[in-house]
This record gives structure tokens, C-alpha cells and sequence, in this order.
């Protein structure tokens, strides 16, 4: 079937509860774009203009439909103030988390523009804009307060204090909040549509009880703040989200991406008011063979276009960075036989 | 909404800077179709940047609040179309009259009469030639009105919902829209032709017709009226047979309303054109112009937008208050710009505009209301800026030259447009008294330094000519 | 002489005056660059020779009668009537399926033409002019059977020449046209008008090709007007009813009836002449390739010729690509 419609204007019918011609397809790829641009990953994740380059050359090489600026969950924390080693050929990696060098009250709210990692993703924003934001939405993945918040802490006095001192993890997430929300309004004026991203928060690592307490009202709070702008935007939870999925609705969320979950039952769950991503394996895409891929990816996307508010093909989380080509291609291929809408 | 706000044009930043200051409460103030899930338009221009209006980045816009509602409410215009259908609406394409079957389509409950071609702006807002190229790969040849870029959306189906009747105009009205129509039914859409008579002037050796004038002087053949009423008739019956309601006081209604905003517009434009100092960017004035057309798919609510409009250009003229240098050069302009950015830019090189023939008179005039409301119509049509002679259109821009207001004049030009390939050195004639310039308006981000110098040098040349 | 635009102007009304009726059917590239002073570039070339030959001739002119045709051509005489002293009737002709207008509107076309010329347009008058021209289409339908029989009896270059004739209202003139056999691939031509200058593109196709039939102002299109009723009624039936211009919205007829010439005349393809910014030939070319499933030879011209080698070589490539089909 011949494609009507560029991945823009794909998107922008699925947000307004259109169907287009066909489903969106974005399987998560983020750095592993690096590897299609044959590029370091340091270089991909600490130069907007590389990080562009490497997204643009992922969307020349797959068609998929959006372009994802994102490398890593820690970069509010970094400019928070933890530090992070910068590994050639591996993303960055936590070395010491900034509350346990500081107090909460002393670390402050990062200006995007200037501090840390933040510019690159505006820059890099800024450049895929400029070069194809016409065609393609440019998603640009914002870490949830929760997971910025132990990405600020030792994760395991983090989850101890949310027992112990829920007050304090309070502050810590308001302070987050409040990060993540300036950098939310400086990558809408870059031209990107926010993507909440709280992996720390799903059910493989913290329990419904804490995630309802700790990560949903800082959710909510980012969502209700880019609500304002009347954008429709994405929460990605990876893991196993299956025993909070009743509790995602009340983030208001209006698409969310899913990842360790029976798709039917999240079909089932919230496609009456939320539109649904997902939710291939990601170790799947990564080690399965082209059929194997093909078959399932298609009985996945016959059953997401079932979605009452709409559905976008797509990974569980982020697609491996060696993940082989050709399995992505094959992943695209097989959404792009089975997904269609239109006659 | 906001205190202290001196008036000025500011860019999209700005704009997001100052809408932080705007509550949620206000926020969800504002709705067409009065739904609060999906019918809040009061959004900043970056949201719209976000979904592909790339142009926006580059743009000045007023500050006032009125001028956010007012943007908001026209970038929502795609997605209202689509939720006017989901929620059982009926949606009515109007094309190629630009201005009278629209009050005749209002006029009957749930039905919302738009303009595919007003998406000509759109290449131009996201700085792309997605529609322009399909139209190419359509059919549509590339020197042509770049309202060829609604025979993409038609294809599409992205930019506006399938119309559940289309009414399109043929006749004299321009060729390219008609061609471009002709397309458009090629694609399988069946439009309902309209024939629009063109306005014989009347000449010292014409005897056989009777002649009347309309409400701006313009002269024509009587028996067009009666022709164009019977024309209405068949957009009723048609619009009859579609909904099952046949209610002629309904007609009288949609008149009143579409008369309640040309009064508005045209006090705003005389308030704006007036003024010692220019009250309003030119932009937002021309969106306003084209918002008499069909008031951007909710009538009732755009005309509320433009209530707001109008107090706060009123308040700024009893300030004294403007958005421009005190010495701006009064300019009129003649034929529409497809991109916005040129408004921008002559205003930024020095001119402000005070008059404007934008090719809808019919839709600035205001409608008798104390007539048999098709006779209303048609007198009203019959001022039609593209259906008679061109001294009949710029006959206004004239007068205003002739008593000084006006000190030069910018054509804009699309190549391959019919009537711009006939019009433009035939009105630089006509205006010859002060200086013209005619600039062909290039493709989408296509504006470079040679243009800006040439309208610098239009601007310093009326400079020197009035002193 | 009165000058007129239109096919669906009727020229027996227009000879009914007295005067003679002169179709403007100008293009050469000189005029249309003279034209080029009073317009943009942009604009139609036949408009553009028109207009200047009209500024250049006005003294030949008592009157000038254009129609709504296209927008450019019912323009033009906004640019006469600026600068000329010539009186224009401009008449609105069909462009809908909706005869009301037209039939009007000839009724104030004889009004004015009558007081124009000062003579009443009275029955016997209309008869007497429309068995004239009818007369005069009847010898060329019989010539034009000739062009299109199997195989072509007469170029379509050599009735161009005579039918200029018609064009320029010299009814009385000889019609000699020399019978030229031709197996060349026969071909229809259709698009925008062949002027008075355009033959030597008629020529040069015909080098390659066999144009057997064609719907181009300036041709035959006259031969579809046959007046049966000899009356003004007659007349207005007949205009009205002829194979619809392209520009009739909607517009499925003129592809009906092109299809059934296409038929009629075991054309082989078709060439597509079409002059520079003439919309309504433009807009529709992609669709007649698709519509008409002929193969298409387009060829694109403001009247320069400078490029006339090149044409040559296309349409060699095209006569050879219809050989390979038949």
C-alpha cells in the first residue's frame, strides 16, 4: 500500500483522534542511531550537532516516524549535580550522585541553556528541526522527577528514605519538578515535544504503593504544566508496569509507551483514554532472527491497531544500541504490512 | 491578563516568557465548540511550532492577549475541522467565492463552512513544500497560485476532515482555483459548480442593461444580481437536501452575524489605518481581514475573538499607543501574501500599512439586511474584488493615494496566477503617483537578502519622495 | 473589422453588424514581447500578441467582443480599454452546465450589436448571415473528412492555412487545399489555440506524425457549430451546445468527447500544445495521460521557436515509439 502521509502529519491525525493512513511506527531508537552513523557514543551524547546527525542518518536508513533526542536518564541529574563518567564507547555512567555531596536545599534548579548535557539536547534538537521538522516530529525524552530524583541519590538509601523520610523525598522531588519543567519549556521552544521518562519508576524496580506515593504526582505535575501548552504527551515507563497500569490514567498522560505488559490487557486497560506505544521485546529486536521478528511484530500490530484511541508500533524501551539493522528494518517492515487503517 | 504591558511585537520566545504568567484558569477560559477536553485553543505559539509551524520561530507577533487568543484559535483550525466531524457536525468546503456561500451554509444548525485554500499559508508557516510538491506530482503545474497546496490536502486527508459538500466557484473567479477545483473532483470528490458572472462595467456605448451600484459604488448589470440569486438557490436546495431543514429565517440570522463582524473589521481596520500611531501589526490585521470568510471554522467564537481585538486596538488608540516607529511610512497593499513573513518584514523595514486589497472585498462589505436576503447576497457579492475590472478593485487604494494617506504601494505577485500576470503593471500604472513596488512572493523560506534590499529601497524611496 | 476571442462567440452575430468578424488569434514572439511592456511576464503569450497587435492595429478596429473564456483572456480587455478608444463586449460564455447565463447574455451581445452598428439583427438578417457561414463550414467539414480518413488525405498544416480564412472572416475566399497522403502515425492534437503564426509547428509535426483531428481554438473547433434552427435560438443552441471548452466545470465532458474523437479517428497518441501559464491546458495534462491512455507528446512554447530542433528530435522519439506500438 502506497504511504499518503509524511511521519509529521501521521502524528499530528493520531493526536487528534484521527486514524491516519497507517499506524505510526517508532521503535525507540535512541543511541543506538550512533551505531547506524557509525559514531562514538560519547561524541552522540555530548554533541548536539553529532546527535542530530546520528538521528537523521537512523531516520534516512529505517523511515520510521519520529526522531528521539535522548541518550541517557541522568541528564537533569547531571546538571543537578551529580557527576558521570563520559566512556567512549558507552553511555554515560553515574559515579557520584550529587546528595551525597550536598543537601537537597543547596542544589539548584539547572538553567538548560547552560548547564551540563542540557545544552546538547537543544542543540541537537535545534538542528533536527531545522533539518526535518517539517516531515518528522522530534521527540525529546525528559527524565520523570522520580527517576531524576535517584539519579540525584544513592538509589538504595533513595528507596529507604521513600519508607523512612518520605518528606525528604518530597523536596527532592519538587526540586526535580521544577527542573524537569524548565527544561521542558526550553525544548518546546527548540521545537520538540516532551516525552516523560521515569523508568526508575516502574514496577521492576519500585512497588505500586511508592510509585503512586513518589512518581505519579510528579508526573502528573510535569503533565499537567505541559498541558497548559495543549501538547499531547507521552509517558514511557519501561519494565513491568503491569500492576500500576489502572494508576497510569491518572497521570493524564494521553499516549503512554509500555514495555513488560500484555498488550491486550493494556488495550483493554486504558485505550479509552489513552492512545497506546509498544511494547516489542526489546532483547527480541536485538537477538531474534528477521522471521521471528516479523511474525511477532505483526501479530503485535494487528492486535495495537485494535487500540480505540490509537496505537504507535513501537519498542518496550529503548532499542539496543547493537541491536542489528536489519531486525529494526525488519520491525519497520512488518508494522508497515499489518498496520494500515486506511483502504 | 497581563499589567502594565506596553504594546510591541514580540517573537516566540517572548511569547512563552509572557504566557507563564497566564493562569490554568484562563487558560481553559477559552474553548470553540465549548468542549473542555479538546477545545481549549489558548495556547503559545511554540506549541504550534512543535507540531511543524516552523515560520513561528522566525515571526513577530503582537503581545497583547487578544493576539494570543487570536493565534491560537487560527493554528487550532485544522484539528477543529476533524473535531467538528467526531462530534457530528457537518463540514461544508466553500471554495473560490471567498466570502458569501459561507453565511448561506451558516445558516443551517451543526453545519461549518471552511476554505481549503486558505491552507495556502500553510507551505509557508512550516517552511515546507510537502503540500507544494505533491500538488506538483498531483497535477498542478508549479508557476500557480499557491493555493494548489489544497489539492494536496484533499489528497492528504491530514489538513482537513473529507467535506461532506463541497460548493466550488468557477466563472470570474481566479483561474487557478478553478483548475485547481477541477483537480480536486479528479481526485473523487464531487463538488457543486457555482458560476460567478463577471462584473461588466458599464461603458458611455452600453445600452441593453440596466445598471445599479453597490454599496462601495462598484456598477453592474442588474440581471447579475437576479443570476447570482438564483445561483444561492441552488446552494440552499443543495444544503436543504443535505440536512433535512429548510428554515429561510435562519438565512436572515447568519446574515446578521456575518454583518456583526464586518462591522467590527471595519471599525478595527478604520480605528487601525487611522491612528497616528499603528495600533496593530499588519499580520494579525490580515488574519483578521480573512476571518470575515468564515470566521475560521467557529464563527460565533472568532467573532467574540475579534470583539477582544477590537477593545484592546480601541484602548491603545485612546493611549496612544502603538507597535510601530511614529514614523513608519503609510503603504497600502494589494493582492495577499502567501507568506507571513513578508508582512513582518516590510513593517520592520519601515512601512506600516494602512490600506489593503486583499482580493475579498465581497467579504469586508457589510450585507442589507432590509432585503430579500439572496438579493442581499448578491449585492453584496457583486463588490467582488476579482470579478470585475481592476479600477474597480484598487478603485479605494486610488482615492487614498490621491488624498495623501497612502505613500506608496506594494504588490505582492504569485508567478503563474492569473490575474496577477494581467493586473500588476496595469495597477502600477494606476497608482503611478507614488511609488509601487511588485515583488513576486518566492517559494517557502525562499525571502533572501536581494528582496529585503529591494523593499529597503521601496521604503527609502517614499522616504526621499515625501520629503 | 469587429474582433473577436471566443468559440463561443457566434460570428454570424458579429457579420450580422456588417463588419468583418476577425478572430485574434495573434502569437508571433515579437508582438508577445511587445505585449510583455503592458504585462508580466507571466501572462498568457496569446494574450500578450494579441493585445499588442490590437494597440498596434486599432485603427483596423470598430469594435472588439471577448468572452470570459479565461481569466487572462476577459483581462485583457481591461488592458484595451485603458489604452484604446476601441468599445469591447465582453460577454460571459457557459462555464457551468447552466445555459441560463449564456443564452442572456447573447441577447445583450444583439442589443449592443445592434446599436452599435445601427442595424436591427432581425430574422432575415440571422438567416441570411448563418446559411453564409454555414456554407462556408460545410465545404471545410468536407475537407476535414479528408484529414481524417485512414489514410489522411490532407495535412493538418494545409487546413490550418485555409482555415485561417475563416478566421480572419474572409468567407468568400477560395478553399484549395492539395491532397498529401500520409501513413505517418496519426495523432490528435489538442491544447491551448494555434495561432496565425503557429503553422510551421503543424509543419514540423507533420514531418513525423499525422495530425487527423484536433481541439485547439484556431484549427477546426468551428466545424462542431452547426446551426440547425436559423434563427437567434439557432445560434444560441448551437454555441452552447458545442464540444465543451476544457475550462466547463466540471469538465468530464470535453475528456468524454475528446475520448470518442480519439476513437473516431484511430488516433495512435496525441500531441498536447500548450502555451506558457495557459491554466486550464497545464492543470490537466497529468490527468489526461491517465484519462485518455494515449500516449502524450507535450510540447510547451511562448510562441520563440527557438527551440525547434529539439521539438524535432521529440518528436521523432515520438513517432518512433508509436511505430513500436502499432
Amino acid at each position: 500500500m502506497r504511504e499518503t502521509l509524511t511521519p509529521r502529519e501521521r502524528f499530528g491525525l493520531l493526536v487528534i483522534d484521527e486514524k491516519p493512513d497507517r499506524c505510526n511506527i517508532i521503535p525507540l531508537v535512541t543511541s543506538h542511531a550512533a551505531e547506524i552513523a557509525r559514531m562514538k557514543l560519547k561524541k552522540y551524547y555530548t554533541n548536539g550537532e553529532a546527535m542530530a546527525r546520528a538521528q537523521i542518518a537512523a531516520i534516512e536508513e529505517y523511515g520510521h516516524d519520529a526522531i528521539s533526542i535522548f541518550s541517557e536518564v541522568g541528564i537533569i541529574a547531571e546538571a543537578m549535580g551529580s557527576d558521570f563518567d563520559y566512556p567512549d564507547d558507552d553511555l554515560p555512567v553515574i559515579k557520584r550522585p550529587a546528595l551525597t555531596k550536598k543537601n537537597i536545599e543547596d542544589i539548584k534548579i539547572p538553567v538548560p541553556k547552560r548547564d551540563k548535557r542540557l545544552p546538547v539536547y537543544l542543540e541537537a534538537i535545534g538542528y533536527a528541526y531545522q533539518s526535518l521538522g517539517d516531515k518528522v516530529p522530534i521527540l525529546a525524552y525528559v527524565p520523570a522527577p522520580f527517576t531524576t530524583g535517584m539519579m540525584l541519590s544513592d538509589p538504595k538509601t533513595f528507596l529507604i528514605q521513600t519508607i523512612r523520610d518520605p518528606d525528604h523525598i518530597k523536596k527532592i522531588m519538587e526540586k526535580s519538578l521544577q527542573a524537569a519543567i524548565e527544561f521542558c519549556y526550553d525544548i518546546i521552544d527548540a521545537g520538540a515535544l516532551p516525552i516523560i521518562v521515569d523508568p526508575l519508576a516502574s514496577s521492576s524496580v519500585v512497588s505500586p504503593k511508592a510509585y503512586k506515593n513518589f512518581a505519579l504526582p510528579y508526573e502528573r505535575a510535569l503533565i499537567d504544566f505541559l498541558h497548559r501548552y495543549d501538547l499531547d504527551i507521552i509517558l514511557h515507563i519501561c519494565g513491568n508496569t503491569e500492576p500500576i497500569l489502572d494508576l497510569l490514567l491518572e497521570t493524564g498522560a494521553d499516549l503512554v509507551s509500555l514495555d513488560q505488559v500484555d498488550l491486550s490487557l493494556a488495550i483493554e486497560k486504558l485505550s479509552k483514554r489513552m492512545r497506546i506505544i509498544g511494547n516489542f521485546d526489546t532483547s527480541k529486536i536485538a537477538f531474534s532472527s528477521p522471521e521471528e521478528i516479523m511474525e511477532e511484530v505483526k501479530n503485535m500490530v494487528k492486535r495495537g491497531i485494535k487500540s480505540k484511541k490509537g496505537y504507535i508500533a513501537s519498542t518496550g524501551c529503548e532499542v539496543p544500541i547493537k541491536t542489528p539493522p536489519e531486525n529494526v528494518r525488519t520491525f519497520i517492515n512488518a508494522a508497515k504490512e499489518v498496520g494500515w487503517y486506511w483502504e | 491578563m497581563f499589567e502594565d504591558l506596553k504594546p510591541k511585537k514580540i517573537n516566540l520566545t517572548e511569547w512563552s516568557h509572557q504566557f507563564r504568567k497566564i493562569s490554568d484558569q484562563i487558560i481553559k477560559k477559552y474553548k470553540y465548540y465549548g468542549n473542555q477536553d479538546w477545545g481549549i485553543y489558548l495556547s503559545p505559539l511554540a506549541t504550534f511550532m512543535v507540531y511543524g509551524a516552523r515560520q513561528l520561530k522566525r515571526l513577530k507577533f503582537d503581545n497583547s492577549f487578544a493576539a494570543l487568543r487570536l493565534w491560537g484559535f487560527v493554528f487550532n483550525e485544522s484539528e477543529r475541522l476533524f473535531r467538528a466531524k467526531q462530534v457530528g457536525k457537518k463540514v461544508i468546503a466553500t471554495m473560490g467565492d471567498l466570502g458569501t456561500i459561507p453565511v448561506i451554509v451558516m445558516s443551517f444548525p451543526d453545519c461549518i463552512p471552511f476554505y481549503p485554500e486558505c491552507i495556502w499559508w500553510t507551505p509557508f508557516f512550516n517552511e515546507s513544500f510537502i503540500l507544494l510538491d505533491m500538488a506538483t506530482k498531483l497535477g498542478a503545474p508549479e508557476p500557480a497560485c499557491f493555493s494548489r497546496a489544497a489539492l494536496a490536502a484533499f489528497y492528504k486527508k491530514a489538513y482537513f476532515p473529507k467535506p461532506d459538500l463541497i460548493f466550488a466557484s468557477t466563472g470570474a473567479s481566479c483561474d487557478d482555483y478553478s483548475c485547481i477545483m477541477q483537480l480536486i473532483e479528479g481526485l473523487g470528490y464531487n463538488p457543486i459548480w457555482i458560476e460567478i458572472p463577471f462584473r461588466r462595467k458599464s461603458r458611455s456605448y452600453f445600452v441593453a442593461d440596466d445598471y445599479e451600484h453597490t454599496k462601495w459604488g462598484i456598477d453592474y448589470p442588474k440581471r447579475f444580481e437576479t443570476y447570482l440569486m438564483s445561483e444561492y438557490e441552488k446552494v440552499w436546495q443543495n444544503m436543504v437536501e443535505f440536512t433535512d431543514i429548510n428554515n429561510r429565517n435562519y438565512l436572515a440570522k447568519s446574515i446578521k452575524n456575518a454583518n456583526r463582524l464586518r462591522k467590527l473589521v471595519e471599525n478595527i481596520k478604520k480605528l487601525s489605518y487611522e491612528a497616528e500611531l499603528a495600533p496593530f501589526p499588519g499580520l494579525e490585521l490580515m488574519v483578521i481581514e480573512f476571518g470575515n470568510l468564515y470566521g475560521y471554522a467557529d464563527f460565533d467564537e472568532w467573532t467574540d475573538i475579534i470583539e477582544m481585538v477590537y477593545e484592546t486596538i480601541s484602548e491603545r488608540v485612546q493611549k496612544g499607543e502603538g507597535v510601530l516607529n511614529p514614523d513608519a511610512l503609510p503603504i497600502a497593499w494589494v493582492t495577499p501574501s502567501p507568506d507571513p513573513y513578508l508582512l513582518n518584514l516590510v513593517e520592520d523595514l519601515g512601512c506600516r500599512i494602512v490600506a489593503t486589497e486583499y482580493v475579498i472585498n465581497q467579504a469586508l462589505v457589510e450585507i442589507e439586511e432590509d432585503i430579500e436576503p439572496f438579493q442581499a447576497l448578491a449585492r453584496s457579492f457583486l463588490n467582488a474584488s476579482l470579478i470585475g475590472s481592476t479600477e474597480q478593485r484598487v478603485r479605494r487604494i486610488i482615492e487614498g493615494v490621491e488624498h495623501g494617506r497612502i505613500l506608496g504601494v506594494l504588490i505582492t505577485n504569485m508567478l503563474g496566477c492569473s490575474h496577477c500576470a494581467m493586473e500588476t503593471r496595469l495597477i502600477q500604472q494606476m497608482l503611478s503617483k507614488v511609488p509601487v513596488l511588485s515583488i513576486d512572493v518566492p517559494a517557502p523560506f525562499g525571502i533572501t537578502e536581494q528582496l529585503k534590499s529591494r523593499i529597503a529601497a521601496f521604503v527609502e524611496t517614499i522616504r526621499c519622495a515625501r520629503r | 473589422m469587429i474582433g473577436y476571442t471566443c468559440s463561443y462567440i457566434p460570428v454570424e452575430l458579429l457579420a450580422a453588424t456588417g463588419l468583418k468578424p476577425y478572430r485574434l488569434l495573434h502569437g508571433d514572439i515579437g508582438l508577445s514581447k511587445d505585449g510583455e511592456r503592458l504585462l508580466r511576464i507571466d501572462a498568457c503569450p496569446l494574450v500578450k500578441s494579441n493585445i499588442a497587435y490590437i494597440v498596434k492595429n486599432q485603427d483596423k478596429f470598430t469594435a472588439l467582443v471577448g468572452s470570459t473564456g479565461c481569466d487572462m483572456a476577459r483581462r485583457m480587455f481591461d488592458i484595451v480599454d485603458e489604452l484604446t478608444d476601441i468599445p469591447v463586449y465582453v460577454l460571459n460564455n457557459p462555464r457551468t452546465d447552466n445555459p441560463k447565463i449564456f443564452n442572456d447574455e447573447i441577447d445583450w451581445l444583439v442589443k449592443e450589436l445592434e446599436h452599435l452598428s445601427n442595424r436591427k439583427l432581425n430574422d432575415d438578417l440571422l438567416r441570411l448571415e448563418i446559411e453564409r457561414w454555414e456554407n462556408v463550414r460545410e465545404q471545410y467539414r468536407t475537407l476535414n473528412k479528408k484529414r481524417a480518413a485512414n489514410p489522411s488525405l490532407i495535412s493538418t498544416s494545409d487546413f490550418h492555412k485555409a482555415a485561417i480564412n475563416y478566421y480572419k472572416g474572409d468567407v468568400d475566399a477560395q478553399i484549395n487545399i492539395t491532397e498529401n497522403h500520409s501513413v505517418n502515425p496519426r495523432v490528435y492534437l489538442i491544447g491551448s489555440a494555434i495561432t496565425y503564426g503557429a503553422n510551421q509547428i503543424l509543419e514540423l509535426l507533420e514531418q513525423e506524425l499525422r495530425i487527423v483531428g484536433d481541439f485547439n481554438c484556431g484549427i477546426s473547433r468551428f466545424l462542431n457549430i452547426e446551426i440547425k434552427d436559423k434563427n437567434l435560438n439557432g445560434i444560441k443552441h448551437a454555441y452552447y451546445n458545442q464540444p465543451p471548452c476544457i475550462f466547463k466545470r466540471p469538465n468530464h465532458k470535453f475528456y468524454e468527447w475528446t475520448s470518442s474523437q480519439l476513437k473516431k479517428y484511430a488516433c495512435d497518441g496525441i500531441v498536447a500544445w500548450t502555451l506558457d501559464y495557459c491554466d486550464s491546458y497545464e492543470f490537466e495534462l497529468k490527468r489526461m495521460e491517465s484519462r485518455f491512455g494515449f500516449p502524450i507528446l507535450r510540447i510547451r512554447s511562448d510562441f520563440s521557436f527557438q527551440n525547434l530542433s529539439q521539438i524535432k528530435t521529440r518528436i521523432s522519439a515520438f513517432r518512433e515509439m508509436l511505430c513500436s506500438k502499432i
